[in-house]
């Protein structure tokens, strides 16, 4: 099996790899970038803990080869906070209590990122449809909904 | 859950993939989105020598339509056919179809072309497509066939393609004023889900709307393949669109659909839905084409 | 008005919130340690069947295996969860008794080579007729899975509170309803994972995903002869755990074996599939309840007969069965309950504990007959419930104390929070609104081994300079809060800022803890930690009142600042003296009180560490009777639920369009972590009785082991919840701080229950509510003229 090179642009950085063609962008960002933000709740697609910004978009990324994003963006959960300085949603994840256990809280940071870089002013329906890819057994989504909703709030006051 | 070995191609044009499936036909798999494609690779149900990642082929992408047709690149995303414009003016409930498949991560990555090659008996393009009366066009090294859609899939998992083939685009026909259609995709929950019973409904309505035209109904997860209703089509014809001629249809299609029972349910429940489904359909399908008449989608 | 606590009650946020939402949280799989060696077991692919031979030459003999581990390897130590029922071993001996029963185990340099491994171990089988359902596995002549347990019982309950068949005699109706629930599973996000390091001294450590260090501790020991003082478990973050992870894994175990052959660390995860195959979650259950009533409504007498599927092992199943009854005992006046209960040994994964244990389906039968019966004799179902709930203070007919109980202020809360009044009867067809109750346990009375142990301790170390003190607890904060809740327990008893307070937690090494299960950690670690900030700030001020010549009675610590009651002493001898200590320090005390920095480094100066203890373990509770130790407890939270539903009535499909819930937990430690709990049980409890069912094919195989065919509730599927909290301040509970994990499940499935028989006409007597199930029913009655 032959490795390929790849450059991938992560988090802003770009990094060059020899990879195998049958690693998962899951298992390069966990184990050769040592991102082990981005989780593996079913290696399958269909719980979303895996999730990654692909070029923006939200995706599984266990459902996605490294060699598939040569010349790509990833966007992990480590890349959305400015250094020590919280994202607005993740600030408001953790005001609203948004997280329990933490496994899905990954992937649904980068959904509600993702979301609300499209939608300035989602409604509450809007934001359940875009997180309808990304289980959680803790909190009900209730929380997690909220959060967002604040975080849009934030956000639009901020004018960002 | 780890991926098998495999070797690994990224042609940039459609005569690459076409050189490449040439000389490795049926050990190669062609990788578009993944969503389908890497779980199989993961539980072992395919075992290619080698993979050819489509992705880079710019051909492949991408919407473009004249007087005549749409033409859908295979590399299109069920979240991009959910979005874009043509279609939610032209053909809205296909966007809606798209729109419903499986979750919002897996949109971003599911391609039409996918969709159709995997024919699975549930999935949530080929209904739409079939009573749109769409074509695929498959390329080889050979040259170039087009087959409709309702003769392209053959049973569950299996199409008409050949290995050494790449679907390249959809065609969809223009459709004439006085046209609706619409998807319904019943399941447990409201995403990511594998449909118990879907149905698509695609009506023509005569001029002044008060009489059906034609009628197209296409059923999902209820037979081998998707399959259209002649029997139901046929009874459509001519009559006025209400809940009368609704509920003959439904009961023709309930007859022609061949459900299995499996962990998701049962055959008789899901005949029992064909019918109050087809109902649903047809009478959304015909709301459409009435408000296409009234001007107010076009 | 003066608010009751400074740090209780608030919303503070949850400590490891930020870590969390940043992904520098780390979970076992997130862990590596130099040289480690990857793990995976091979399982059986049959039912049931004998081993006659086993051949792992090949394995071994393949590039990059280190080990390969079978019962000849490890031996045949019995285990399990309770004593009473140690009935499994690590590996299979001679037999296999499910689908995924283990057999081996391999260590090799990666995942790959270890899973190729596998594959080349040789097992000859000969398969056995297996029994997939209670009926099978009770009918005579049916395959044994335990030599033990004749015609597969595993476990038999016969209990009898006052006189049934007396109490009977005085009812003026009486009925008899079914309820047949499925086996479900926990569905954590994060599958099991660890990684277990024998060392060069004989020191084993676990790092594990898990919520019971302690007992994981005790039995890796006593299965691997580790002393059990040798043996570290430590949990990382954990992604969940609902119950299934309250016990021991072959995947631990596993990985200890490898790290003791090895000499090297061994890293072993389960796939989201192996999840479903190791199981130990919901139990099915079906229950058979025969209820009489006095015709002004009171619940006079109650025959329950239930019967568990369990599986091919015991796990937790004798405290199922055991639940399953005793928790009808409440929270209702009931002076005559007969209960027998039985699990039956099953060739499919093990059942276990699961939130709520063996209350929860129980409660659903009980609570939708209690509605049956209140339209048959033409009560409200509301006021059935008011006329007949206990009040703080009552005993159970099984010797349950309800030492407090909101249950009136939960009922009346979602019964006026709802619009109750102005619904229910009032409807369109398709339209339903349903209520239910529950309680549950505040933490069993006994451990899981019988044993005079303390249930909870906590250590609290004063930093030196005085400025920040850390709890060691061996609790498990699984994502419930409970390192949050220790915190403030802490904070607001040592009477100092939440954010001077840190946490240490989950790790065997800090305190013995029996972990997070029956919704113990708020009332017994909680005791624990006030006890020992209490410790802390008596030896602080013990020092103070020394040192100032004030008597330690006119001393306490509030808001960070020591305070003294009467005449104020002269704090500057003090304050110089520290200050002098911290010459090129900003942020030097200031104002007329000394803080608790100043104090608590006076007391380090006087005596060295200042370490506070705290311990808890619940009085002698409940009964003398056979199995009156489950279901004991110290407190038992109570819970009320109205929930709104729309059924279409052409296909079956129910929709939850509005949840209204109230939870009595006592005293709220933090506001939002209760609502989370609340709601998160609610999420749990809907999809149990919507959507959830493990699915057997006749081979004994799950057909639907994965989360796209296991269906657990999505964010589209959850409607609003309506939250609100009821504190009945319960004495036994350190700030009268009770349980929410799982009480709050209780009521989901029968109010839902309820309102679908309100919107449709039809009772739903078997679980999960699917679409099919719903319409099937619909229809039947149609055609029987209802």
């Amino acid at each position: 099996m032959k490795k390929l090179q790849i450059s991938i642009r992560v988090n802003g950085e770009d990094q060059d790899l020899l990879v195998a063609p049958n690693r998962t962008l899951t298992e390069i960002l966990r184990e050769d970038l040592g991102l082990t933000g981005t989780k593996q709740g079913c290696g399958e697609g269909e719980c979303g803990s895996c999730m990654v910004l692909l070029d923006g978009a939200p995706v599984n990324s266990c459902l996605v080869l490294a060699v598939q994003v040569d010349g790509h963006e990833v966007t992990t959960i480590e890349g959305v906070a400015d250094g020590n300085e919280l994202h607005p949603v993740q600030q408001a994840f953790v005001d609203q209590g948004a997280v329990q256990c933490g496994f899905c809280t990954p992937g649904m940071v980068l959904s509600a990122k993702a979301l609300l870089e499209k939608k300035k002013r989602p409604t509450a329906h809007e934001i359940r449809s875009a997180l309808s890819g990304n289980l959680c057994r803790c909190t009900g989504y209730q929380k997690i909904v909220e959060a967002v909703q604040s975080a849009a709030r934030n956000m639009n006051r901020a004018g960002r | 859950m780890l991926l098998p070995k495999f070797d690994f191609d990224r042609p940039t044009s459609i005569t690459e993939v076409c050189e490449i499936l040439d000389e490795y036909g049926n050990s190669a798999q062609l990788l578009a989105g993944g969503t389908d494609v890497l779980v199989n690779l993961k539980r072992k149900r395919i075992a290619p020598e080698r993979v050819v990642g489509i992705h880079r082929v710019s051909e492949l992408g991408g919407l473009s339509t004249d007087r005549n047709e749409i033409r859908v690149g295979s590399l299109m995303t069920a979240t991009e056919i959910s979005e874009n414009r043509t279609i939610a003016r032209q053909i809205p409930f296909l966007g809606r179809a798209a729109a419903g498949l499986g979750s919002p991560p897996i949109r971003n990555r599911a391609t039409i072309g996918g969709n159709l090659v995997t024919a699975r008996p549930a999935a949530d393009l080929i209904p739409p497509l079939m009573v749109l009366d769409a074509a695929v066009s498959l390329t080889s090294k050979n040259g170039t066939r087009e087959i409709p859609v309702t003769r392209f899939v053959t049973g569950p998992g299996t199409t008409k393609i050949k290995d050494d083939e790449v679907l390249t685009h959809v065609i969809i026909p223009r459709n004439e004023a006085g046209t609706g259609g619409a998807y319904i995709k019943f399941g447990a929950r409201h995403s990511c889900e594998i449909s118990i019973v879907s149905v698509a409904a695609f009506v023509s309505l005569t001029p002044a709307g008060r009489r059906i035209a034609s009628a197209k109904i296409a059923l999902g997860a209820v037979a081998p393949k998707v399959m259209r209703c002649a029997h139901a089509e046929e009874a459509l014809a001519g009559q006025y669109p209400g809940d009368k001629a609704f509920a003959i249809a439904g009961k023709a299609a309930a007859r022609a659909a061949r459900p299995i029972s499996d962990f998701r349910g049962s055959a008789k429940y899901r005949r029992q839905m064909v019918d109050v489904l087809t109902r649903r359909a047809l009478s959304a399908a015909c709301k459409a084409a009435r408000d296409d008449i009234a001007g107010r989608t076009k | 008005m003066p608010k009751k606590f400074a740090v209780l009650g608030t919303r503070a946020p949850k400590l490891d919130a930020p870590d969390k939402v940043t992904g520098r949280a780390k979970y076992t799989e997130d862990l590596n340690l130099p040289g480690q060696l990857y793990g995976a077991i091979l399982q059986s692919p049959h039912a049931h069947a004998l081993i006659t031979r086993i051949d792992v030459s090949r394995a071994r003999r393949l590039r990059g295996v280190k080990a390969v581990i079978t019962a000849k390897e490890v031996g045949l130590t019995k285990y399990g969860v309770s004593p009473a029922r140690y009935d499994e071993t690590l590996f299979a001996h001679e037999k296999v008794r499910y689908v995924g029963d283990e057999i081996a185990a391999v260590a090799a340099v990666d995942l790959a080579t270890a899973l190729e491994a596998l594959e080349l171990i040789q097992i000859d089988y000969e398969e056995l007729p297996a029994v997939l359902d209670v009926e099978a596995a009770l009918r005579s002549g049916a395959p044994q899975l335990h030599a033990d347990y004749p015609n597969n019982i595993g476990a038999e309950v016969h209990q009898e509170f006052g006189d049934y068949e007396a109490a009977l005699g005085e009812c003026d109706y009486v009925r008899t309803d079914r309820l047949l629930s499925k086996r479900q599973d926990a569905a954590f996000i994060e599958p099991h994972a660890c990684i277990a390091e024998f060392d060069n001294t004989g020191h084993l450590t676990l790092h594990t995903s898990t919520q019971t260090p302690h007992y994981v501790q005790r039995t890796v020991a006593m299965v691997t002869g580790v002393p059990v003082g040798k043996v570290r478990v430590i949990k990382p973050h954990v992604g969940g755990g609902f119950g299934p992870k309250a016990e021991a894994t072959p995947l631990e175990m596993s990985a200890c074996f490898l790290s003791m052959k090895t000499g090297c660390p061994v890293k072993m995860a389960y796939t989201r599939e192996q999840v479903f195959l190791h199981s130990r979650a919901r139990h099915q259950f079906y229950h058979e309840m025969t209820t009489g009533v006095k015709k002004d409504g009171t619940i006079h007498a109650l025959h329950h007969r239930a019967v568990l599927d369990g599986g091919a092992y015991s796990s937790f199943g004798i405290a199922t069965v055991y639940y399953a009854g005793s928790l009808l005992g409440g929270p209702y006046k009931l002076p005559n309950m007969k209960y027998d209960g039985m699990r039956v040994y099953t060739n499919k994964p093990a059942c276990g504990a699961q939130r709520g244990h063996g209350g929860v389906a129980a409660r659903a039968c009980f609570e939708q007959q209690l509605d049956i019966i209140a339209a048959e004799i033409g009560i409200d179902p509301v006021d059935l419930r008011l006329k007949n709930i206990m009040q703080a203070g009552d005993v159970t007919c099984n010797e349950l104390d309800m030492s407090s109980l909101g249950m009136r202020e939960c009922i009346e809360a979602v019964r006026d929070g709802s619009g109750w009044d102005k619904k229910k009867g009032k409807l369109p067809k398709g339209k339903g609104i349903g209520m239910a109750c529950g309680f549950f346990v505040s933490g069993a009375a006994y451990p899981i081994y019988r044993s005079d142990t303390y249930h909870s301790t906590v250590i609290i170390r004063v930093a030196e300079d005085g400025g920040s003190v850390t709890a060691f607890t061996g609790s498990a904060d699984i994502g419930q809060g409970s390192d949050t809740m220790v915190a403030m327990i802490v904070a607001e008893a040592l009477g100092i800022p939440l954010s001077d307070v840190r946490v240490a937690s989950g790790d065997t090494d800090y305190s013995m803890d029996l972990g997070a299960y029956s919704s113990r950690q708020t009332l017994m670690t909680g005791h624990a930690a006030k006890e020992a900030a209490e410790d802390v700030k008596q030896q602080v001020l013990a020092v103070v009142s020394e040192e100032l010549g004030v008597p330690v009675e006119r001393l306490d610590v509030k808001s960070g600042r020591v305070k003294v009651r009467g005449k104020k002493p002269d704090i500057e001898a003090v304050r110089m003296r520290y200050i002098k200590e911290h010459r090129g320090w900003d942020d030097m005390p200031k104002g007329n009180e000394l803080t608790f920095r100043e104090a608590a480094r006076l007391a380090t100066l006087a005596k060295g560490s200042i370490v506070g203890n705290g311990k808890y373990k619940p009085p002698r509770l409940g009964g003398k009777h056979k199995g009156a130790a489950v279901g004991t407890s110290p407190a038992y939270g109570c819970s009320a639920q109205i929930v709104e539903v729309s059924v279409d009535l052409e296909t079956g499909q129910v929709t939850v369009d509005a949840m209204t819930d109230a939870h009595d937990c006592g005293q709220i430690v933090n506001r939002t972590s209760v609502e989370g709990q609340m709601q998160g049980s609610l999420s749990m409890g809907l999809g149990e009785a919507l959507l959830e069912e493990v699915k057997f094919d006749d081979e004994g195989r799950i057909v639907n082991a994965s989360l796209g065919e296991y269906k657990i509730p999505t964010s589209l599927d959850m409607p609003r919840v309506k939250s609100i909290i009821i504190e009945s301040n319960e004495p036994n509970g350190p700030f009268g701080a009770k349980e929410v994990g799982e009480g709050a499940i209780m009521p989901t499935i029968p109010a839902i229950l309820n309102a679908v028989a309100d919107a449709t006409g039809v009772r739903m007597h078997e679980l999960p509510l699917t679409a099919e199930r719903v319409y099937t029913a619909m229809n039947e009655a149609k055609k029987k003229g209802r």
